[in-house]
């Protein structure tokens, strides 16, 4: 026998040692409100999704709306909204229907499994946010360039000639310059909140990982 | 709403009868009393919220262990406004066996100084190891393999043993 099982029956004798709850004690706890992170997790999601959809809503109801239809043509200008929307609905729905399946009183691995599941959700939704703004964004901005009467006019000028192959150039690295920065600050801003939230989770994930190898 | 509160009475008799279990997961987890109570009340919460889906299937104890472990080791965050108190090295234990109080006392603390050492993974295993769990449940509350469960708490003792004698 050895010293843990000798341990383990003091173990079992400790009786008194900790405070005792009355009934309406532990009552009144039940009114509490939880701080768990599953809790914390559904607020920041529903915050992507609100932050999101309210960046779009404040897109399309800009002054700009009209002139960008007629320089993108309807299907182009509409279809990404319509395909936009399918998507989002298809990321609610997945949200929710992982959010459904955590449950206090799965097995420890599992549990942490459906956490990671719907961080990870999340985390796709917001890339696909971001290549989304940056295609059409770079599609849009090129359909710009064209079809804008102003610019069309200085680009088809006879002195800019010369410079136009550069100016394009130039004028697409600095848009993928841009969106990099935005994309990069926007991940650091991402793995911070999600990075302290989960630490201890996904430390212990890690370890039940190691265990099962 | 009568069919609630039949079912709130019901929980909170369960809960009482079996608070301890909750108490001694709180010991291991936190380090002084304000965080015990602030774990207790997160398990508390927790464990109401899963109770409408715990239908006697297991024993409530049984059901407990697995959602007052999950809760300590997954779900809780470490509140903010918590001012540290008192610690639990100035928290005498109190063990109904007089005879060899100071001696059992002794050993307790040494070995809650032991599991201490533990990760929460680690210190789950020996939970409920010194719980009289069997490998079947401490796999299945855990979501491993018996086999890994075996093969990982044999390392446990070896390490707790380390720990203890130095």
């Amino acid at each position: 026998m050895d010293q843990l099982d000798i341990l383990k029956s003091k173990w079992q004798s400790q009786q008194r040692d900790f405070p005792k709850y009355s009934q309406d004690q532990l009552t009144g706890l039940l009114a509490r409100r939880s701080s768990s992170i599953v809790k914390w997790i559904f607020y920041i999601g529903i915050g992507e999704f609100a932050l999101l959809t309210v960046l779009n809503l404040f897109l399309m109801d800009s002054e700009q709306h009209d002139k960008y239809i007629t320089m993108l043509g309807k299907p182009l200008y509409f279809g990404s909204y319509v395909f936009s929307y399918v998507i989002v609905i298809f990321f609610i729905y997945k949200f929710w229907r992982n959010y459904k399946n955590i449950s206090a009183d799965q097995p420890a691995r599992k549990l942490m499994k459906n956490i990671l599941k719907t961080r990870r959700t999340m985390k796709w939704y917001i890339w696909f946010n971001l290549s989304y703004v940056m295609i059409f964004g770079i599609i849009a901005a090129i359909l710009v360039l064209f079809n804008d009467p102003q610019l069309s006019d200085l680009i088809h000028s006879d002195k800019f000639l010369e410079h136009k192959f550069k100016f394009m150039a130039g004028y697409i690295a600095i848009m993928i310059a841009f969106f990099a920065v935005f994309c990069g600050l926007l991940y650091g801003i991402y793995s911070l909140i999600y990075g302290i939230l989960l630490r201890r989770l996904n430390k212990n994930y890690q370890e039940l990982k190691k265990i099962e190898v | 709403m009568p069919v609630s509160s039949n079912l709130e009475k019901e929980f909170v008799e369960q809960l009482e009868a079996n608070q301890n279990i909750v108490h001694k997961i709180c010991r291991l987890y936190t380090d002084n009393q304000d965080a015990h109570n602030d774990l207790f009340q997160e398990v508390t919460i927790q464990l109401w919220k899963a109770y409408p889906k715990f239908r006697g299937d297991s024993k409530f104890s049984t059901w407990m262990y697995r959602v007052a472990l999950n809760t300590a080791i997954t779900l809780y965050r470490k509140s903010k406004r918590r001012v540290p108190t008192q610690r639990y090295e100035t928290v005498e234990f109190k063990i109904e066996d007089t005879t060899e109080n100071d001696e059992t006392m002794e050993q307790l603390t040494l070995l809650y100084g032991a599991v201490k050492q533990l990760n929460d993974i680690e210190k789950a295993l020996v939970f409920l190891y010194l719980e009289d769990k069997n490998y079947r449940e401490i796999a299945e509350t855990l979501g491993i393999s018996e086999v890994n469960a075996r093969v990982k708490m044999n390392r446990i003792k070896t390490k707790l043993t380390n720990i203890i004698n130095p």
